[in-house]
């Protein structure tokens, strides 16, 4: 009965992947007619998710190795094995995005989720990642286990309207 | 689209690109912070007219400015700020310490 579609890919860890995920969710999901406003919404999760996961779940700094880092280049991946999972299942008009890593994950939750919190404020890190995908999805969910890595699941119904059959 | 910067005495006026994520903030934030070094910027504008996207990366790199320049008595501003971009700037409460250029310039200052 009703229309279901899924995409997973699996990206290095590294900051030029951050637009090339907004881009692949955003013509995924492009098919639900959503509004520009649900559109631009849901790639600025997105974006908020994946950077979690490449700075935070990846953090360089944690990992203790070499960083041949030039000024205004992100880390590269340091091993093979720094990659972030993007997964989009449509049902209808309800979109989930799922963004995993094996990162080393959050070790208070409900603290990283706090409005401003950041591990990060020298880096000049805002701390609003969490609030923005908060505002900007119907439903967010976070799990993470320590040295295991993080998984945050968003849903946001798209280009439901009143009353329409696509 | 790229960025781009242009000193003008004490003003530095930030062109921001299309979108404006980690990864674009941290490549902006290493080029601003060299303009800074070599004039005394009192004063920073954040251009928007070609923007149309941005995440809280980019608040951060607005709001690290303003720390800078708050120091020293400066000043940061917004400029040509379309209708999408206002959600993200408003939700993040950004403009209790940024004024939109236009405000400024239509007070008769």
């Amino acid at each position: 009965m009703g229309n279901t579609n899924e995409m997973m890919i699996e990206f290095d860890a590294v900051g030029e992947n951050e637009g090339f995920a907004r881009v692949v969710v955003a013509a995924f999901v492009s098919r639900l007619n959503p509004t520009l406003e649900e559109l631009s919404d849901l790639k600025v999760a997105v974006s908020e998710a994946v950077t979690n996961a490449i700075i935070h779940g990846y953090d360089p700094k944690l990992k203790h190795a070499e960083e041949n880092q030039e000024a205004g280049e992100t880390p590269a991946a340091v091993t093979d094995h720094d990659t972030v999972q993007l997964r989009v299942c449509i049902a209808d008009h309800t979109v989930t995005v799922q963004v995993k890593d094996h990162g080393c994950g959050i070790t208070d939750v409900p603290q990283a989720m706090e409005p401003l919190f950041t591990t990060k404020p020298e880096e000049e890190r805002s701390g609003m990642g969490f609030s923005f995908m908060e505002a900007f999805t119907d439903q967010l969910l976070v799990e993470s286990e320590q040295g295991q890595g993080t998984c945050v699941t968003m849903v946001k119904t798209m280009g439901a309207r009143d009353g329409q059959d696509d | 689209m790229e960025y781009e910067l242009k000193l003008e005495q004490e003003w530095l006026w930030i062109l921001l690109p299309p979108e404006v994520d980690h990864y674009q903030a941290d490549r902006i934030r290493t080029a601003v912070k060299q303009k800074m070094q070599e004039q005394y910027v009192k004063y920073v504008v954040f251009d928007f007219r070609n923007t149309v996207l941005m995440d809280s990366s980019g608040i951060g790199l607005i709001t690290g400015r303003y720390r800078e320049l708050a120091v020293r008595g400066g000043q940061v501003y917004v400029s040509h700020v379309s209708r999408e971009m206002q959600k993200v700037l408003t939700l993040s409460g950004i403009y209790r310490i940024v004024t939109p250029l236009e405000q400024v310039m239509t007070s008769g200052e």
